[in-house]
């Protein structure tokens, strides 16, 4: 019995993949996929998150400088809680990634990509409409393409002198929020092209709740708009009559149970997460598949 | 297999009327665009700013380049003769302002992004739109450089405009965050897939015509006698004639002719979704960004 035991341990250990999760902001990878990494962490694989953004505007009433210190360490609590073992920062300002070469971006998120080596990533959809921040959708094009330079020698050479190979990665899970409405629309058959792929998460629901109860500075925030926004116009959300730690909490649980119930719709699933998945064999031409 | 059925039911919905657009509660809006002539085209807005006039908004228009290409003029002269005709189409419908940002017309893809997007938010911020209407930044095949490289600056303009850390410069200068609720947003349906109005924007037979008349005010680049030449000649070369222009000078023919095409897609987009005059829109509204929370925020916000 304690042989198998120790031989299900070694396959599982086998078996454990490491995930790159690349966001643009502190937020965004834990509403659109934290559900899912926290069951892949749960399960024995090893997760790293690279944060592009360093959400300096993303507060209500702190100064850029104090914002980006405290959702950084909120950040850190949040990957935490989806079993994210390390948080690396690229510390780009908020909002500001359309004036960023997309060149250095994605070299840059192809020199963590090289060093990790990972086998799964989970980059931003940059191909989904209507997503408000387009840090996100200039990061998820960024991070699109350092798949792909990656993977090549001729690219940034100097980094195989100092022994950071090319590395090629597996699966590739694209996210985003659900607003865009003709993302359940399938891609078109053609070869190499991810399909929409929906992860049920109810399992992992209450991690991906933690976490984002962590970015407690972001949350209170988002809060604080929508009570300012009712206010000017004459209503009110009773909920956030007052605005604390308490009614914040219940918010996001209400947000997160929304997302999760409208990705889940049409799947038998109660909780979901959506993406767009390209998994090993997208690697290899439909043709020569069979 | 799921995929076949949302397929079918995408092509059905296509098919099927979009749901009417009511016009939001509020005071003022801002055009948000490249060109001189964008809020009037066969594609355009001017039903809507029309019917937004009417109900009792204040408009201003904000026009990013300095249409220099556009015309049979040297570039300053078509800048010249845009910005007046601006002025006088703006004034037909009946809007406040024109703000020209002078940016180099069709030279936009090399133009900061973020120093547009200050721009923006200054006005915005100084205006504090409830609605803004521009282009659809997710549009597909729009080859029009200043169409994309504005539509993206407005895309975040219109919320990072509510961010008190987002160019604290401004609140020193007493103009304090908004962020716009309302967006009303278009594109060239006929430019492929890309554009998928969720919305169509009822208008009358006064609303299309006050549109027309503003779009005849781009004499620059529209109505020309030449136009009206041409028809004549393609059609004598058929062996037809088209009574109607008879006794019409060039001009007033190329008039006539603009208003027909005008007429006729107001009324198609009607038809389309059973109305008699319509324009069509995607449409974002104040909570749409919050996909989670929208269906809460519906059945659970009060008035005070
Ligand atoms: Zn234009």
């Amino acid at each position: 019995m304690k042989s198998l035991l120790c031989l299900l341990a070694f396959a599982a250990a086998a078996n454990s993949k490491t995930i790159l999760i690349v966001t643009a902001d502190a937020a965004d990878f834990v509403l659109a996929a934290g559900g899912t990494i926290a069951s892949m962490t749960a399960t024995g694989d090893r997760a790293i998150l690279l944060r592009v953004a360093n959400d300096d505007k993303n507060a209500w009433d702190l100064a850029p400088e104090q914002a980006a210190a405290r959702t950084s360490a909120e950040c850190e609590q949040a990957a935490r809680a989806l079993g994210i073992e390390k948080v690396v920062s690229l510390g780009y300002r908020e909002g500001e990634l359309g004036g960023v070469s997309p060149t250095e971006l994605r070299d840059r998120i192809a020199f963590h990509i090289r060093l990790l080596k990972p086998d799964v990533l989970f980059i931003p959809n940059p191909y989904a409409e209507y997503v408000e921040q387009l840090d996100r959708h200039y990061t998820g094009m960024a991070a699109e393409e350092a798949r792909h330079t990656a993977a090549l020698r001729n690219h940034q050479p100097p980094l195989a002198a100092i022994g950071v190979e090319p590395h090629v990665t597996r699966e590739l899970y694209y996210y985003a929020q659900p607003v865009d409405p003709r993302r359940r629309e399938p891609e078109a058959a053609a070869t190499f092209v991810p399909q929409p792929k929906v992860v049920g998460i109810e399992a992992a629901f209450s991690k991906k709740l933690r976490a984002a109860r962590a970015l407690k500075t972001i949350q209170t925030a988002a809060a604080m708009r929508i009570r300012q926004r009712l206010e000017s116009t004459g209503r009110r959300l009773p909920l956030l009559d007052t605005v604390n730690e308490e009614s914040v909490n219940k918010l996001v649980e209400i947000e997160l149970r929304g997302l999760a119930t409208l990705c889940a719709k049409d799947f038998p699933y109660k909780m979901a997460e959506e993406f767009h998945y390209a998994g090993p064999e997208y690697q290899v031409p439909a043709k020569l598949r069979r | 297999m799921i995929g076949l059925i949302l397929l079918a039911a995408a092509a059905i919905a296509a098919a099927a009327p979009l749901p009417k657009a009511a016009i939001p509660e509020g005071k003022r809006f801002l055009v948000i665009q490249p060109h001189h002539d964008d809020h009037t085209t066969d594609y355009g807005m001017g039903g809507l700013i029309a019917k937004l006039v009417d109900a009792g908004y204040d408009g201003w228009f904000i026009r990013a380049s300095n249409d220099e290409k556009d015309g049979a003029w040297g570039y300053p002269h078509n800048d010249m003769i845009n910005q007046r005709e601006s002025e006088a189409a703006i004034a037909i419908l009946g809007m406040k302002g024109l703000y020209s940002l002078g940016w180099r017309n069709d030279y936009m893809d090399p133009t900061p992004l973020l120093e547009l997007r200050a721009q923006i938010i200054l006005l915005i911020r100084k205006h504090r739109p409830d609605v803004v209407l521009g282009h659809d930044p997710w549009g597909h095949y729009d080859r029009n450089p200043d169409h994309r490289k504005v539509a993206r600056a407005c895309a975040e303009a219109v919320w990072m405009a509510g961010l008190r850390n987002v160019h604290p410069e401004h609140i020193e200068l007493g103009l304090e965050p908004w962020r716009v609720p309302h967006q009303f947003l278009k594109a060239r349906v006929d430019y492929g897939r890309g554009h998928e109005a969720n919305v169509a924007v009822e208008l009358t037979q006064a609303h299309v015509a006050r549109k027309m008349k503003a779009y005849s005010a781009h004499r620059n680049v529209y109505a020309h006698p030449s136009m009206a030449r041409s028809v004549r000649q393609q059609l004598a070369a058929r062996g037809l004639k088209a009574p109607e222009l008879d006794r019409k000078t060039d001009e007033e023919a190329a008039v006539a002719i603009e208003e027909w095409h005008m007429d006729w897609i107001s009324r198609k987009r009607g038809t389309e979704n059973g109305l008699r005059y319509a324009e069509i829109f995607y449409y974002l509204g104040e909570f749409d960004h919050l996909p989670g929370l929208t269906g809460y925020l519906r059945d659970n916000v009060v008035k005070r």
